[in-house]
């Protein structure tokens, strides 16, 4: 048996488009695979910096609120500081670094942050348990 | 006096035909193309004196041949048989391969797809002249010019054929510079073969280190009938990329893949042997794999071509021709044809990457007509 004839009966035609069509996709696919390749990579790199990312924009968020509320100057009351700062430490997780607290109230631009956290710990609000981390403790905003 | 006569009529000298004659010229050819024309040395030379040892006239039933159970041709045939060889040689290919312009360009990627093309038009060819689905399918892998897949696929359907398809495929692979110039020439513009391709972009490590792995899955799922030719392939290049096992990779490619080379060359040439080469089956399988090969060449071109008229930025379609994989004869050629046009017009790296895909796409093919071949 002989050309088209023997092709058709051989089962020929399907062969060679079905084949032709499998390895054409498959290449397609593994070119798109590997031309994406490199975003993925710079993602997983770029990881830390895009989860701080997402945590500095979650407390912007809140600073946001905050700044509805904000006194133009340093609070001389014990309660009002606390109510001011209680936010940012449920926000920041207990225990927490204190320097972290620092920064994140002055970033948001509460007036004095420096001189607010001393008179909180000297209140007793913010806990040292050492090594710069604290905890807060106050009746009324736990 | 009869002891003499007897050695005597044992002796290859009494015991030569034609067809030896024939055969030995053959071999001589091909290391003469690869010593004194240097034309892929490294193949031609094992190939060509294989034959040379293959077509010396013996007794029968000495063990001695290759096709004699007891020999020791036949034991080191196996590794070719089996497709244990063209596996080993795909381990250090693969710690060769630097991927990385396939990397910064994969549109490329699909040059190496279209030069398959070949492959499927020469199985209907195969099928029409009258072969058998099983010879057709390795006869048409010719058209993929990677000599280890067409020796692996042809062990697995047509073992009776590795002598022809293996001397045939080789022999193209080594003709590039003559068969594929012309095609190129006859199918681009000066203007076309003029079109400079941008720099590519610096690879990154990890980027290299995770392709292997991502091309593995893609690639062996889709085919697992490919998995091992590709799965030494990738894993050859993953001990290079890695950056940890540079030994292991230092070792596949030189000393593990000349081994394979060297007992390939020598024992597909041995297979050659005169009363079971030459026959019309043979003659039709040279025929038919000048066409996969041009054709090959040919389909990589004009899909490049075809992407030109709707890619913004545009690809030389010479570049199509190293779709291919025979690495890197075509690259070379690609790249040579660039610069005879113009000095200045570097194409070698795109041209590797379209070769690279090549061999990933051969292998595919090869998957994908083993498994046909078992399903009908």
């Amino acid at each position: 048996m002989y050309g088209f004839e023997a092709i058709t009966a051989h089962n020929g035609w399907s062969m060679a488009i079905a084949g032709a069509s499998i390895v054409f996709s498959g290449l397609v696919i593994l070119s798109l695979a590997i031309s994406q390749l490199h975003k993925l990579l710079t993602i997983w790199e770029n990881k830390k910096n895009f989860f701080n990312r997402n945590k500095q924009t979650s407390v912007n968020s809140t600073e946001e609120v905050l700044d509805l509320n904000l006194p133009e100057r340093f609070p001389s009351d014990i309660n009002e500081a606390a109510r001011l700062y209680h936010p940012l430490v449920k926000k920041l997780g207990q225990p927490f670094q204190l320097v972290q607290l620092y920064e994140v109230s002055r970033k948001k631009g509460f007036p004095h942050p420096h001189l607010t956290i001393s008179l909180l710990r000297q209140a007793k609000v913010l806990v040292p348990e050492g090594d710069g981390v604290f905890f807060w403790n106050h009746p009324s905003y736990q | 006096m009869d002891l003499l006569f007897q050695f005597l009529s044992n002796t290859g000298y009494f015991l030569a035909d034609y067809r030896h004659i024939i055969m030995i010229v053959v071999g001589s050819v091909f290391i003469y193309l690869g010593t004194a024309k240097s034309y892929e040395p490294l193949l031609l030379v094992p190939i060509g004196f294989g034959i040379l040892v293959g077509n010396i006239p013996f007794f029968k039933g000495f063990g001695l041949g290759i096709y004699e159970s007891n020999s020791v041709l036949h034991y080191l045939y196996f590794g070719v048989t089996t497709g244990l060889y063209p596996s080993i040689v795909f381990l250090g290919l693969g710690a060769m391969t630097d991927f990385s312009s396939l990397l910064a360009r994969p549109i490329l990627m699909l040059l190496g797809a279209a030069a398959q093309m070949g492959i499927y038009f020469t199985l209907l060819g195969a099928l029409g002249l009258g072969f058998l689905p099983k010879e057709a399918a390795s006869i048409a892998i010719i058209g993929g010019a990677d000599g280890p897949t067409s020796i692996f696929l042809t062990a697995k359907l047509a073992p009776h054929l590795i002598g022809p398809i293996a001397i045939a495929a080789y022999s193209y692979m080594a003709l590039i510079p003559v068969i594929q110039p012309p095609i190129m020439r006859l199918l681009t513009t000066r203007k076309e073969r003029l079109i400079r391709m941008p720099e590519l972009r610096a690879v990154p490590k990890r980027e290299r280190i995770i392709f292997p792995a991502v091309a593995l899955f893609l690639s062996c799922f889709l085919a697992p009938a490919s998995i091992p030719l590709l799965g030494m392939f990738f894993f050859g290049n993953f001990l290079k990329e890695c950056g940890v096992t540079e030994r292991l990779a230092q070792t596949a490619r030189t000393s593990i893949i000349d081994t394979a080379t060297i007992l390939l060359g020598l024992t597909v040439g041995a297979s050659t042997q005169g009363d079971v080469f030459l026959n019309p089956k043979s003659i039709g399988i040279f025929f038919l794999g000048a066409f996969a090969f041009s054709l090959a060449t040919a389909s990589g071109i004009i899909f490049a071509k075809l992407m030109n008229l709707i890619l913004k930025e545009k690809i030389n379609p010479l570049l199509g021709a190293a779709g291919v994989s025979a690495v890197p004869g075509s690259a070379r050629e690609v790249h040579l044809m660039g610069q005879r046009e113009d000095r200045n017009n570097y194409l070698l790296m795109h041209a590797m990457a379209c070769n690279s895909s090549g061999v990933i796409g051969s292998a595919i093919c090869a998957g994908i007509l083993w498994s046909f071949m078992m399903v009908s």
